[in-house]
């Protein structure tokens, strides 16, 4: 089996509060892995150090196979929380941005552009300062940047805060076709009843995983009827020790 | 270090530039706006201010040879006319009256006995209080009492001297060093081109690169193979190419529309404002680590901007300064600037002559750039 991320007793403090909690996570190969907690979980934390944003305190983590530094880079993709574009420029200069900053060949740019403007339904707003469009709209524009260099790993941070239950199952549709076309993602969210299209998800409070695995599997072993109440389950029991 | 990498940022900064005419506007108007509004406006001398006479002089009836029959006419007709707009009175009271409904800054006064006591006392050397010119001066404008005083001083030497070879000291400061005919405005132009050199490159970087934090594009610059290193350099770059245009500009019409001295190497001067721009870049990302939000920066402009604009030696010379606090001068980047600029222009120095000044501000870069750069470095 393959592991595209593996971290062993990961730790992040800032000051005295521990916001990741010594972590251990194996996310496979191919997978759509979700990482779920309420806010203050630990889970953009785990992302920005997966990410090499911010360093851990201590523990270690690989990501596809590699410890975490510039050369993994090329291979991965990152969507912030924030939307994370330049505003006063369209929607191809941020793509054609971020494409040449991965060293991505001008033809090879505009090849991937037009695939992706097709992908996230843009195509009429290629030319369109990101400023001038809707909320939904700089979501897609920055999932495309996050893709455009072709990354074997995304990482996505709340992805679908704050926009609308349509968009937001058409994300999801996004992810399971960017996941038959070979990309393994990690998907934070707090919005549990979504997170059902993962193939596996873990649990996250206060910086520990407190549950982990399939989702009818977690379902079953809680006795409950959504993620959310299997959470609450779990939480219950991390309380009560 | 890619330099396509680097070149991606620079396009990036152009094309956000392009798309934004505002700062367009920001960076090569407002330099040109403030350079006319200082030019024209700004200047450390007074004019048509409005003084009244209280002339009590007799006169001499019988004066020797070509002297002057009645001396305090002569001293009045030596006053500066472009400085002072003159009024009489006939009493004293009555000047002082003018003063206190605003009408007059000052009153000078001629004594009854002003010419005949001038003249004994220049053949018997007695001393005698009616030579005395009184001036009785509204102070509240220090700027304008000043200039008063000076006004009538400068008559009244010119009078004297004029009557013949009494006068045993002359000074002459008509033979310069430097600088033979430079006008305040020469003094100024140096000063003003470092001036919004330094504080529309330090602010503009400081805002562009704060917004890269806040927006949290530099995640996502730091999630991707783009180096530390490359974005600073990508923006040092950028914005000392904006800044060098601006340099340019503004001597351009300091040159043409003020028509300033220049004696000096205008390429030279033109360099050293390069440097300058280069610190103002590494200054504005060194500082967008203390600003976390758009606002912060703008509250950081009473601690960068305005010591820079008082203490470097852009409106007056740094010798204006209390010497207890004219160290903190040479804190700054544009003292040194300032400085070399006017040395190369008014006074013709070469490169040889403005060694430390260009020294000092390769320390600036160095510094800044390595904290700078240890500020994206040294995240959490």
């Amino acid at each position: 089996m393959t592991y595209y991320i593996e971290t062993t007793f990961l730790t992040k403090k800032f000051g005295d509060l521990t916001a990741v909690d010594k972590l251990n996570l194996k996310i496979r190969a191919g997978e759509i892995y979700g990482l779920l907690g309420p806010n203050g979980a630990g889970k953009t934390t785990t992302v920005k150090m997966l990410c090499g944003l911010i360093r851990p305190t201590s523990g270690g983590a690989n990501v596809l196979e590699h410890k975490i530094d510039k050369s993994i880079t090329p291979f991965i993709g990152y969507m912030p929380q924030e939307t994370a574009l330049y505003l006063d420029l369209t929607v191809r200069e941020n793509l054609t941005f971020f494409g040449k900053i991965f060293g991505l060949r001008k033809d090879k740019i505009q090849e991937r552009e037009r695939e992706l403007l097709k992908f996230i339904h843009l195509e009429k707003f290629a030319d369109t300062l990101v400023n001038n469009l809707s909320g939904g709209m700089k979501h897609r524009v920055s999932l495309a940047c996050a893709l455009l260099h072709e990354p074997k790993l995304l990482f996505l941070d709340e992805p679908t805060v704050g926009i609308d239950p349509e968009l937001r199952v058409s994300f999801w549709n996004y992810f399971i076709e960017l996941k038959e076309s070979g990309i393994s993602m990690l998907i934070t969210t707090h919005y549990m009843d979504e997170a059902g299209r993962c193939d596996r998800i873990g649990f996250m409070r206060g910086g520990r995983l407190i549950a982990e695995g399939v989702p009818s599997e977690l379902l079953q072993s809680t006795n409950t009827e959504s993620l959310e109440d299997a959470f609450l389950e779990f939480a219950k029991g991390i309380s009560a020790t | 270090m890619k330099i396509y990498r680097l070149f991606a940022v620079v396009e990036r900064i152009f094309r956000y530039l392009k798309n934004d005419k505002r700062t367009l506007v920001e960076i090569f108007v407002a330099p040109i706006f403030i350079m006319l509004i200082f030019g024209a406006a700004f200047s450390t001398e007074v004019h048509d201010v409005s003084v009244v006479i209280v002339n009590n002089d007799q006169g001499l009836s019988v004066p020797s040879g070509d002297m002057p029959s009645k001396l305090s006419d002569k001293i009045i007709s030596n006053l500066n006319t472009s400085v002072m707009k003159v009024e009489y009175a006939n009493n004293v009271s009555q000047a002082v009256n003018m003063v206190e409904n605003g009408k007059a800054y000052g009153v000078i006064i001629f004594p009854t006995n002003f010419t005949s006591d001038f003249y004994s006392k220049l053949q018997n050397h007695s001393n005698s209080d009616n030579t005395t010119v009184a001036l009785r001066l509204d102070k509240s404008n220090s700027n304008v009492a000043e200039a008063i005083s000076k006004t009538v001083n400068a008559a009244v030497f010119k009078t004297v001297t004029d009557i013949g070879s009494e006068m045993p000291i002359s000074v002459n400061a008509g033979d310069a060093i430097y600088a033979q005919n430079a006008r305040f405005i020469d003094f100024f132009v140096p000063g003003v081109t470092t001036f919004s050199v330094y504080q529309l490159t330090t602010l503009l970087t400081l805002i562009a690169f704060v917004g890269e934090r806040t927006s949290g594009t530099l995640y996502r610059l730091m999630a991707s193979p783009l180096k530390e290193t490359e974005i600073v350099a990508g923006y040092t770059l950028a914005f000392s190419i904006l800044g060098m245009g601006q340099a340019a500009l503004l001597l351009i019409v300091g040159i043409t529309v003020f028509n300033i001295t220049v004696v000096g190497s205008i390429i030279l001067a033109f360099a050293v404002v390069t440097l300058l721009a280069i610190v103002s870049v590494s200054l504005g990302v060194l500082l967008s680590s203390v600003a976390r939000r758009e606002i912060q920066a703008l509250q950081l402009i009473p601690f960068v901007v305005l010591p820079a604009l008082l203490l470097s030696g852009i409106f007056m010379p740094t010798e204006a300064i209390p010497s207890w606090m004219r160290p903190a001068a040479y804190l700054f980047p544009t003292t040194y600037t300032a400085e070399a600029v006017r040395s190369v222009l008014l006074k013709g120095w070469g490169l040889d002559k403005i060694l430390i000044d260009v020294g000092a501000l390769f320390a600036f870069i160095a510094i800044f750039l390595v904290l700078a750069m240890l500020t994206l470095k040294g995240r959490e």
